[in-house]
């Protein structure tokens, strides 16, 4: 379509000015949230881990999931690096030789129960809740399977039932929330486990935990605990004995929430969506107007000229007929004439 | 179709390149005598990478064509340079002339003659990444390496001790306070106001290679001049060690009773502390671990308030700090660290305030003292006499008191009850102890073995059991405490794996409960 360069950039301005005038966006957390208070959570210490593998067996166990390909003291399954899947919610990898010649460290790869949960702030049927005890739970029920929330965690953790023709789910650790947060019990994992690798309590009693345990063995561990900041903070959260980018945790996912870096997009949208219709349609209807009556006029002129063409011409038309009717009466009284003449000149050849 | 070819062609060529790896046997790859050239390094920046210079490949490819070290080192003061064909680093353009002209001068004459040569090329010796891996160990000069050189040398101690007076620039010999060169000699060389302290390998490689380049004009048996005779791991293990070595006559005392005290007015409140300097002697690869600044008495420079000489580490800290390596508590935590110790000694954190009671075990009160008023005499008393009562009461080893098997069956679920054969246990640490002369006098009393696993309690006879103070896991009241599971679990296997025991596997729970048949 062809729109003039003026008219383009009123419109820009217009756009543009209109955006100043909505409101500031501020993130999902305009408050600092740092998480409810009295929540709970679960400090994995890899240092205390000896990879057997009774935690994946108590998860298995505690979710009813079908049983594994291979069974749970199969420790060569740690051979390979794996991932959580639909039947696997939690899964633990080992990394050989990456601290001292002894023994190898493993890490726990599952839900980390962020304080702001990207998979939350990506559903928009509100499939994820945070509850208030920590967990972030899942409520297959509403969920539409658009699998949003796969593309929005850092973490990779929810995982799809792609078997599932009909009814497929996302699956992913809960902390045990229906099954045993709610009564009071602890976690599958959390009980199971021989060593006590896993923690469980009030967040804030686990990072007191975790710095005494950093104080009184500076050498063991490396001096950062993981999710405490971290996407905003998790309610799992990790020690280690090196650095954690060696046993496959990501470190470069900075400490702004998942919901704050979208906030702002979003916040703008019922600005978009309430003003920029009505100015841009208003502005549109305004120049549309502009120029209707710009054609409007442009045609009675050109009527007016046509009128006033015709009535000249009718006049011209006129006076010429009223001249040749002249003419043609002369031309008839002076043939007349010229008869009568000739009449009279015949009549007088005659009579001598 | 070319492109096929092409990734064929490539192909080709990187199997080629890959069986030329392995043509080079592994010597090649992993090398102790590689230096890396940075002369330039003090003009400026580097345009090219830092060439690595391979001394032995050199010095042994010159003494096959009857070259020696004056090839490419000019003499100065009947000694030897250690840079290359010059006395100075005159500037940039000079000494990178000098390299050039004369490294590529002699590999092109050498190729030539159609001998295997090195590069001539820019990039083959300015690498970007490195082809050679050192594998250049450090060379220490222990006790044993000391003892025969002043054995050949006859004790002419001076030919390598000497101090610097600062007054008549000169160096001298002083008897009796002969350091190691690492008090004077760092690791970078200093150029202090009226000093110029070359670095420890600068002077370590002029005094010793000099030295024995000398010896062995003179055909004597030396000491290695190539890199790898020192820097080579295999090699190093090849010299000789002489076992025990004698000890070093400096006028150092046998035993000493350390206590604080003299200039300062107030002078110690703790009792003295009985030394075995000689015993300690034999302890430390070197003088230098506990004389780490000057072979004078700790007190000189630690005061009780601290001093300036001393750093501001004060005497306690100097002789108490946990976390170093050469106060005397900070010693015997490291030596706890063994594996044969480390199974117990390993959960006990080294960040922690020592605790009063073991004060006494080093600060003994004399045998007869009247001090006065103000001195804690009762305590003292006491205090000597607590080894006497422990004996009195517990006598000689009653291991007949220490229970053969202990059940475990508090937790049992989906395991049988734990067959813990506790006295075999208890006897193979005993075993551990046996010979070492720092645990003996610390275990003396035999509670003290005890309290490896029954921990957080005094030493007794009959120490509580775990399950009298782990319960339940995640007590808010104990945040510190870990419940009875994982406190047996972290006890048992934290000790097995420090201490390097195999059996039973940590992972397979039926090593040590059977499991339950449902």
């Amino acid at each position: 379509m062809a729109i003039s360069r003026r008219k383009f950039l009123g419109w820009l301005t217009a756009t543009g000015l209109s955006s100043a005038f909505g409101k500031t966006a501020h993130a999902g957390t305009t408050k600092h949230f740092e998480g409810h208070p009295d929540s709970l959570g679960v400090l994995y210490d890899n240092t205390k881990c000896i990879g057997c593998r009774t935690c994946e067996a108590a998860c298995n166990r505690v979710n009813d999931l079908p049983p594994p390909d291979r069974p749970f003291d199969d420790l060569s399954v740690l051979d390979k690096k794996r991932r959580t899947d639909a039947k696997k919610y939690m899964i633990i990898n080992k990394y050989d030789h990456i601290r001292n010649p002894k023994g190898p460290l493993h890490a726990r790869i599952g839900c980390n129960h962020c304080l702001e949960p990207a998979c939350a702030s990506s559903c928009f049927v509100r499939a994820y809740t945070k509850t208030k005890e920590g967990a972030v739970t899942y409520d297959s029920s509403v969920c539409v399977g658009c699998r949003y929330c796969m593309i929005a965690c850092p973490f990779n953790i929810p995982t799809f039932e792609y078997d599932s023709a009909f009814t497929p789910r996302i699956r992913k650790c809960t902390m045990c929330y229906d099954t045993r947060l709610v009564k009071g019990e602890l976690p599958g994992c959390v009980e199971e486990c021989p060593t006590e690798s896993f923690t469980f309590g009030r967040r804030e009693d686990l990072f007191k935990i975790a710095h005494e345990r950093i104080r009184r063995y500076p050498r063991r561990y490396l001096d950062h605990i993981y999710g405490e900041n971290e996407m905003g903070g998790t309610s799992w959260l990790y020690l280690s004995g090196v650095a954690f980018k060696k046993i496959g945790m990501r470190e470069d996912l900075g400490v702004t929430p998942a919901p704050a870096l979208t906030a702002s997009a979003l916040a703008s949208v019922p600005m978009v969506v309430g003003t920029w219709p009505l100015l841009l349609m208003g502005i549109y209807a305004v120049s549309k107007r502009k120029e209707k009556i710009a054609t409007e006029e442009k045609e009675q002129a050109l009527a007016d000229t046509i009128a006033q063409a015709k009535a000249e011409a009718d006049l011209k038309i006129s006076e010429a007929w009223q001249k040749a009717e002249k003419e043609k009466e002369k031309a008839v009284e002076t043939a007349v004439r010229k008869a009568l003449e000739e009449a009279a000149e015949t009549e007088n050849e005659e009579s001598s | 179709m070319f492109v096929i070819l092409l990734i064929c062609a490539m192909g080709a060529l990187g199997i080629e390149a890959l069986s030329d790896l392995s043509d080079r046997t592994k010597s090649d790859l992993a090398r102790a005598d590689g230096i890396t050239i940075d002369a330039l390094a003090v003009f400026g920046d580097l345009e090219r990478p830092p060439v690595v210079f391979l001394h032995d490949l050199h010095t042994n490819a010159l003494e096959e064509k009857s070259k020696d070290c004056m090839t490419c080192h000019l003499s100065e003061n009947g000694r030897l340079s250690t840079r290359f064909k010059r006395l100075k680093d005159a500037g940039k353009q000079e000494v990178m002339d000098i390299y050039h002209a004369n490294c590529i001068e002699c590999h092109t004459e050498i190729s030539a003659a159609k001998e295997k040569s090195g590069p001539v090329v820019c990039g083959e010796c300015h690498r970007k990444k490195p082809t050679i891996l050192s594998s250049r160990v450090p060379m220490g000069f222990d006790k044993s390496l000391h003892y025969r050189h002043s054995r050949a040398l006859k004790k002419q101690c001076e030919r390598c001790h000497h101090e610097y007076d600062q007054k008549s620039k000169k160096l001298f010999y002083a008897k009796y306070k002969e350091g190691t060169c690492r008090y004077c000699h760092k690791k970078e060389s200093e150029d202090l106001i009226s000093e110029r302290r070359i670095s420890m390998r600068l002077a370590s490689h002029l005094s010793c290679i000099g030295c024995h380049r000398k010896t062995m004009a003179e055909n004597m048996f030396a000491g290695p001049i190539s890199c790898s005779g020192c820097h080579d791991l295999e090699q190093q293990q090849e010299i000789e060690k002489i076992d025990p070595v004698p000890r070093m006559r400096m006028k150092q005392p046998d035993f000493v009773l350390i206590k604080a005290g003299g200039k300062e007015s107030s002078g110690a409140r703790m009792n003295r502390v009985p030394f075995s300097h000689k015993s300690h002697e034999g302890y430390s690869d070197t003088c230098r671990g506990c004389h780490h600044k000057d072979l004078k008495s700790c007190l000189d420079c630690h005061t009780l308030s601290g001093s300036k000489e001393g750093n501001n580490v004060k005497l306690l800290q100097a002789m108490h700090e946990l976390d170093s390596e050469r106060s005397c508590l900070g010693c015997h935590e490291i030596k706890q660290r063994q594996e044969r110790c480390v199974g117990c000694h390993g959960f006990i954190s080294n960040r922690r305030k020592q605790g009063e009671p073991y004060c006494m075990k080093c600060h003994m009160a004399p045998t007869q003292e009247r001090t006065g008023v103000l001195t804690q005499t009762g305590e003292r008393e006491l205090a000597r006499m607590v080894p006497e009562i422990w004996w009195a009461i517990f006598g000689a080893r009653q291991v007949a008191d220490i229970p053969k098997k202990v059940v475990i069956k508090k937790l049992v679920d989906r395991y049988e009850p734990v067959e813990f054969p506790h006295r075999k246990v208890f006897r193979a640490l005993e075993k551990k102890i046996d010979g070492d002369k720092l645990a003996a006098y610390f275990h003396l009393e035999e509670g003290t073995l005890c309290q490896g696993c029954h921990h957080h309690t005094p030493a007794a006879k009959k120490p509580p059991r775990c399950g009298f103070c782990h319960g339940k896991p995640f007590d808010e009241k104990d945040l510190f405490q870990p419940g009875l599971k994982g406190a047996y679990h972290r006890q048992c296997i934290g000790c097995h794996d420090k201490m390097g025991i195999e059996k039973p596997v940590s992972v397979d729970c039926t090593g040590c409960h059977a499991e339950k048949k449902q």
